[in-house]
Formats: C-alpha cells, structure tokens, sequence
C-alpha cells in the first residue's frame, strides 16, 4: 500500500478533468468553423475515460499485491472520438462556403451540451481536489501518532 | 499489561490501514466518476473485525489475519446510462466518514500511549 498512491488517484482524476476541459473550450472555440483541415466543417469532439491499470498482462497481475490490483490506480484518457452526428444545415447564402441553394454546414457542436459538460468537468474537479485535501490532511494526522 | 496495551494498538493500527485502503478506493471512485461502465468499489474490514472480536477466544485474535477486501459493488447497476455506478454524495459523506474515523483511532492510539507515558513516569510529567 503506497502512501501517496491515494494522492496519485485524486491527480489522475484531476488530469483526466482538465484534458476533458480542454476538449469542451476546443469545441466552443469552433462552433462557426466551417473548414478544417480535411476540407469538412468542424466536428465535435468527445473524450472517453477508462480505468487505469486494470487490463494488465497475465503475469504481471499475479506479482501485485491484491489491494493494489483492485484499487486501481485511478483514471485515464482513453481517447477522444469524433461526434458522428450530422452537421447542422444553415441557410446563409451570403457565407462564401454556401452550397448552390444557400445552405452551409455548421459543425454539429451544440452550445448548450458543451456548457452543461463545463459544469459537469468543473464539479468533477472540485471533487477530485476536495479527496486530495482529505487525503492530505489524512496524511498530516498520521504524523501525529505518538505526539 | 505490555502485551494488552500493544494488542489494542495492533487493532487500531489495522483499521487505520484499512481506512487509508477505503481513502484510496474513494479517490478512485471519485476520479472515475465519468468513466463508462465503471464499478465503484468498497472496502469490507469492520464487519470481519467485528466477527472476529465476537468469537470465543477473543483473548488471541490473531489481528493479521482479518481481512482487508475491496470488492467491486454491482448492487444498483441501473443507475446511469452509461454503466456507471458511482453515486458523488454518497462517496463525499464516506469520505468525510472515513477521514472523521481516520482522526479517532489516531486520537484513541495517541490516548493508549500517553496512558502508558504516565505509568511509565509514575504519574510525574
């Protein structure tokens, strides 16, 4: 049993948050961005997170300790996914990017989705850093021992 | 005398251990808050020390051999969408449970060793 491996989790947690905020400030940055590299309007991009260490090789499974092995060691990005939903088809027939009836493609970023993700990543922190100050001051009592 | 103080110890030693495991699997049910699928888990060592304590020959329980065993709780899978199970109030209030319980055994192992302090120096500071 590590004695910081429970402050390891609480950063995992608080890195795997902050990675998830990026993405939400990259796709309100592109709501309008109708080009990208790939010649397609912007699309959406999602974050997926997975436990940390618990598909492991057979042979290294064995030689951990058992608490460790079903602790786990906290989270981590597993990748980020594209949103395969359809773009948003907007009538503007002044926008250079305007097909021949007028329309244009918009990414398909919702605006409200993303900020109900910023408040969900932004809880999500704050919870992660309220167990790293617990943990912490866990860790300082136990110095006590003994006083 | 010496052995009873130390065996005391030995038990509040065992569920500071245990309270610092339960710190860490609320750390990590709390950072895989969003993962998908993912099944908080929960740590089981008060009701072993419990059965333990209850037997007959309570005078030698062997403290090492109580468990410590995290398990993974599957009981209400229903409760999002995507698999997950963890429920944040309910890992918060165990966690302020859990560093409250931490801070009593330290205070009652700090109150067992300044009893032995004082017979120790015959009552004199």
């Amino acid at each position: 049993m590590g004695f910081f491996s429970a402050l390891d989790i609480s950063a995992s947690g608080l890195t795997a948050q902050r990675f998830r905020m990026d993405t939400i400030t990259q796709n309100v940055a592109n709501i309008n961005t109708t080009r990208t590299e790939n010649g397609t309007p912007y699309r959406r991009k999602a974050v997926i997170f997975e436990e940390k260490s618990l598909n492991k090789p057979f042979s290294e499974y064995l030689s951990e300790s058992s608490s460790e092995r079903l602790v786990g060691k906290g989270v981590r990005v597993a990748r980020v996914v594209e949103d395969q939903s359809p773009f948003k088809r907007v009538y503007d027939p002044g926008n250079p990017e305007a097909d021949e009836e007028g329309y244009v493609l918009m990414p398909n970023v919702d605006l409200v989705t993303e900020m109900v993700n910023m408040i969900s990543a932004t809880r999500a922190y704050e919870a992660n850093v309220t167990v790293m100050n617990a943990t912490k001051s866990m860790a300082l009592k136990a110095l006590e021992i003994g006083k | 005398m010496i052995d009873k103080i130390y065996g005391s110890s030995r038990i509040i030693e065992k569920s500071l251990d245990a309270c610092w495991l339960r710190e860490e699997v609320i750390s990590q049910n709390i950072a895989n808050y969003d993962t998908p699928g993912y099944k908080r888990k929960t740590v089981s060592f008060e009701e072993y020390l419990g059965e333990a304590l209850d037997s007959k020959n309570r005078k030698n329980v062997n403290v090492d051999k109580i468990d410590i065993k995290v398990e993974e709780d599957h009981s209400n899978l229903s409760m999002r969408l995507d698999g997950n199970n963890v429920d944040i109030d309910s890992e918060m209030s165990s966690l302020a449970k859990n560093s409250i319980k931490y801070n009593v055994l330290i205070q009652s192992l700090n109150a067992g060793f300044s009893r032995f302090k004082t017979v120790i120096t015959e009552g004199r500071r």
